[in-house]
């Protein structure tokens, strides 16, 4: 290692500048890491809060400063209006709660869809169980953008089912299913689906053939096994899969996006609105970090009750 | 408990169809030779022609193919650190600050780490002028930021799943701590670091909320391309490309799939 | 047992002919508010086999750790052959380690696995092979040499791991649960070829083990460990027939014990009243005890005569029915309420075929002992 970084100058620079700073050794590994994370994590989330409270200017970048130095003080100009128009006009707090719905009813959708998947593959023989799993794990690998355009094409008036449908004679008119919420639910169940069937797996593989037996042994019915044993074992995988639906849905823009009509209006799709379409800088710094509160620290205080949970088993 | 009932692989067999009809019907279509994507209009390979011949898409995959190349790389070697530190270095100061920084990307909304890293470029370019515009660099800075995190969740199940007499006993025969990484942790790791890789490189090539925040002129990733010919309506040569891409993603599996059996069975057979 | 015809010049411990090859001095290791080793000092001499055996949680394997320099002590001082340890890392220590779960590098061959402690000292690499060859023929797995950890069994990735460890000819070696892993079978053989390689090599060896069998077959002296302290330190068979308590008497074997008080004091000779037993134990020797102190006795169960008839005399006997028999080929053990309530174990070599007249349960049956038989024990 220590001839990789004094060939290439800029590792050999940095590593001057960080040994003069007095990190070397223990602390120079631990410093590489914390100093990414630092400069390009936690520091733009202190510019955001700086901007969600200054006003908006029509300038480049479009914004007014925080600090001003008039001549011989300095004023702090905070501005806290952003907010207060994010609380007075109900389209805010409107998207937010719908988020949560859609991101919620999703999860559970995908939960039911994925549990009976999830254990058929874990209790498949060895050469079946790693090529359904790879069938499952597939469709992430390839465009996310390009598995929600696919449902567009199925959904749309002259789309595949309403076509199918029609030729059927089942219906005469096509029936509107793009740009409605039927069509956001789909979406995010169908492009979520792998993320809840995973972590079910990895959990109900683990689950003991002998538990079931026993449960069977003991006079258990299967669904009584089912409710007693495999329920209960299965839940942190339950709620492994759950998080990692319920938590990216919320702040979902690509679907509401393409497959939502215009009232369809979830929180990330308003934060970007508001940035690209109406460039209100401060504005959607104030989603941003109302967000942040609203959303992120919630699920950051439930993982880790839930990784405390699972470490007091 | 599924033995004889037929239930679950109907079920099972139902949730492919519902994973793989809208895949399935996007490379029926790319060789429809209609415009209209929906309706057919007999075989044909035209749209892949228009493909090879549209420079805005090719050029803006061959963009994301590099950032995705690079923020890979780093995200690996950012991540493994990470990870390493967390899981080998016992109490140090700033030890929850780096858990909490390691772990919120990975529930951050995409518009607000896109938003937050913006944001920091235009007010690092006021300040101390770089980085000068946004363009690749950004964009890959960016996705080093978020991918590490995930990278950096691989290693750890992988490290903590490691016996750690491995490390004590090369230290045990006299390896020093640098030298115990590179020669016993990196290799016995090295699986996760190939399936971090490939997870960074996969979630940066179809990065579109992050990558449409921080990047800057001519420097359009190949999602911001596909999403802008898709809002404008369906358009033949998506669903050409979409093709070429799943037929690319299809064969690496069934190599790694290949490959993992060939493993196993080589494994069995000892 | 052999280790009683060692000659005196071979048992430094007794004759104190040379200094002590590693000094452990009241070392206690503390983890928070727990401690794990408490106040421990042991000497041991060049060449020995030395085993630290106790139950687990006992602190033998973080003495052990703390030998090899994974964890430092928080108290206390450790000197291997004159040189003090405190703040050597394990990579400049001169002991090595064979570990519980063998810590074979999965990714690189037998060969590589052994030569890896060579080349990080500096060894030539033609020189590493052929001392990797020798030690490879030590262990009998020279057939081995390009396989990969996972392609070999438990007991050759034991020898693997030992062959790692010595190659090196550490000054001390370091062995947690050598046999742990290993069965039953496999373990007995292992032990022998462990001891053939001690002996031949001569390197000082340090195991820490829990079974106590294990312990006795190969060490020159053990150490017991309990609750983080050393509470005897002996030769097996002085552990075995002087236990200096009853949780060494217990540990190490089975054996009866018996509460009771000196009511005779006597310059060669003691009595002790037994409610528990039901009658006097005369024992042949004294110790440092007091009139009407409690004490216990120990008495191993294969001291224990069984008659069907009434042994002679007046004390060391009680009479009981037998409860049960545990047949266990070599010999037989039997379980005995005395008429006092309390169990006894006596066990009884099957010396004959067939005995159709052997003691069965449900049948009274008188036991007894010589007076020299058991140990008298204050702790």
């Amino acid at each position: 290692m220590a001839t990789l970084i004094e060939r290439v100058p800029p590792m050999r620079w940095t590593a001057g500048l960080l040994r003069r700073l007095g990190l070397h050794g223990r602390g120079l590994v631990i410093a590489v890491p914390f100093l990414w994370l630092l400069v390009f994590f936690l520091v733009p989330f202190l510019v955001v809060g700086k901007i969600s409270v200054s006003e908006a200017l029509i300038a480049r970048p479009p914004y007014a400063p925080l600090l001003e130095w008039d001549g011989w003080r300095l004023n702090i100009i905070v501005n806290i209006e952003n907010f207060r128009y994010l609380w007075t006009d109900s389209l805010y707090i409107n998207a937010y709660f719908f988020s949560i719905q859609v991101a919620f009813v999703s999860a559970v959708i995908a939960l039911l869809i994925g549990y009976p998947m999830a254990y058929f593959i874990a209790r498949s023989p060895e050469p079946r169980r790693t090529f359904l799993l790879m069938m499952v794990i597939l469709p992430f690998w390839t465009s996310f953008l390009l598995r929600v355009y696919a449902w567009q094409g199925f959904l749309r008036s002259n789309g595949v089912i309403n076509n199918t449908l029609i030729s059927m004679g089942i219906i005469d008119t096509p029936i509107q299913m793009l740009q409605t919420n039927f069509a956001v639910y789909l979406g995010i169940v169908y492009t979520y689906l792998p993320f809840m069937i995973l972590p079910l797996y990895a959990n109900l593989v683990k689950l003991e053939e002998s538990l079931l037996e026993a449960s069977a042994d003991l006079g258990g019915r299967p669904m009584a096994t089912f409710f007693y044993v495999t329920l209960p074992l299965s839940l942190p995988g339950i709620i492994g899969g759950f998080m990692l639906v319920f938590i990216p849905a919320i702040g979902e823009f690509v679907i509401p996006e393409l497959l939502g009509g215009p009232d369809t209006l979830m929180i990330g799709r308003v934060l970007w609105n508001e940035f690209f379409s109406n460039r209100d800088w401060p504005v959607a710094s104030a989603v941003a970090i109302a967000m942040l509160v609203a959303v992120v620290v919630p699920i950051m205080i439930l993982r880790s009750l839930q990784a405390r949970l699972t470490e007091e088993k | 408990m599924m033995r004889g009932g037929w239930t679950l692989p109907v079920l099972c067999v139902l949730g492919f169809v519902f994973l793989y009809a809208p895949i399935l019907s996007l490379v029926i279509f790319s060789f429809n030779a209609s415009q209209l994507v929906t309706v057919w209009g007999g075989f044909s390979t035209r749209w892949y022609g228009e493909l090879m011949r549209d420079t805005q898409i090719l050029g803006a995959a061959w963009i994301s193919l590099q950032v995705a190349f690079f923020s890979a790389t780093i995200a690996v070697a950012l991540g493994t650190l990470a990870a390493f530190v967390l899981m080998r270095f016992g109490r140090f100061r700033t030890r929850a600050l780096l858990t909490g920084m390691v772990t919120a990307p990975l529930v951050m909304p995409e518009v607000i780490t896109g938003l937050s890293l913006l944001l920091l470029f235009v007010s690092m370019e006021q300040l101390i002028g770089w980085p000068a515009g946004r363009g690749m660099t950004t964009v890959t800075i960016a996705h080093v930021t978020f991918c590490m995190a995930f990278v950096a969740v691989v290693v750890q199940s992988r490290l903590a799943g490691m016996d750690n007499s491995l490390e004590e006993a090369a230290m045990d025969l006299g390896a020093r701590p640098v030298r115990v990484f590179f020669d016993i942790t990196l290799p016995v790791i090295a699986p996760a670091l190939v399936a971090g890789w490939l997870l960074a490189f996969t979630l940066s090539l179809d990065d579109l909320v992050i990558a449409s925040f921080v990047t800057g002129p001519g420097a359009s990733t190949l999602p911001m391309v596909i999403f802008s010919k898709v809002r404008l309506g369906v358009s033949p040569v998506v669903n050409a490309l979409a093709t070429l891409i799943i037929l690319a993603v299809a064969i690496g599996v069934a190599i790694a799939t290949w490959h993992i059996h060939r493993r196993m069975k080589e494994a069995r057979k000892d | 047992m052999i280790q009683n015809a060692h000659a005196a010049s071979s048992r430094p411990w007794v004759a104190e002919t040379e200094p002590p090859f590693l000094r452990i001095q009241k070392v206690t290791k503390k983890f928070g508010d727990f401690t794990a080793v408490d106040e421990v000092s042991l000497d041991i001499y060049r060449g020995e086999l030395f085993c630290l055996l106790g139950g687990s949680g006992c602190g033998k394997s973080t003495l052990l750790r703390m030998l090899a320099g994974f964890e430092a002590p928080s108290e206390g001082r450790i000197e291997i052959d004159g040189q003090d340890m405190a703040g050597i890392p394990p990579y400049e220590r001169p002991t090595n380690m064979m570990f519980q779960s063998y810590a074979l590098f999965p990714h690189m061959t037998v060969e590589r696995n052994i030569a890896y402690g060579l080349l990080r000292e500096g060894v030539k690499r033609d020189e590493a092979m052929s001392r990797v060859a020798d030690i490879l023929k030590l262990v009998q797995m020279t057939q081995f040499a390009r396989r990969k950890p996972h392609q070999l069994s438990g007991g050759q990735r034991q020898r693997v791991a030992l062959a790692r460890a010595l190659v090196k000819r550490p000054k001390v070696l370091l062995l947690d649960e050598p046999l742990g892993a290993l069965d039953k079978k496999l373990r007995e053989e292992t032990q022998f070829e462990l001891l053939k390689i001690q002996e031949t090599l001569g390197i000082t060896f340090i195991v820490v083990t829990h079974d106590q069998e294990e312990a006795m077959t190969l060490s020159t002296r053990i150490g017991v460990m309990d609750e983080g302290q050393i509470v005897q330190v002996g030769e097996p068979a002085e552990i075995y027939e002087h236990p200096s308590s009853r949780f060494v008497a217990d540990f190490v074997g089975s054996v009866n014990l018996f509460e009771g008080r000196i009511s005779v004091d006597e310059k060669d000779r003691l009595e002790i009243d037994s409610a528990e037993m039901g009658g006097t134990i005369h024992v042949g020797h004294s110790t440092s005890c007091t009139l009407d102190q409690k004490v216990w006795y120990a008495l191993r169960p294969e001291k224990v005569r069984l008659d069907r008839e009434e042994p002679v005399g007046e004390a060391n006997r009680a009479r009981g029915m037998v409860e049960e028999v545990l047949y266990l080929g070599g010999q037989s053990i039997y379980k005995i309420k005395l008429d006092s309530g309390k169990s006894v174990k006596a066990t009884k070599p099957n010396l004959l075929r067939h005995e159709d007249d052997a003691i069965s349960w449900d049948e009274p049956a008188w036991i007894s002992w010589g007076d020299t038989a058991g140990v008298v024990l204050t702790r």
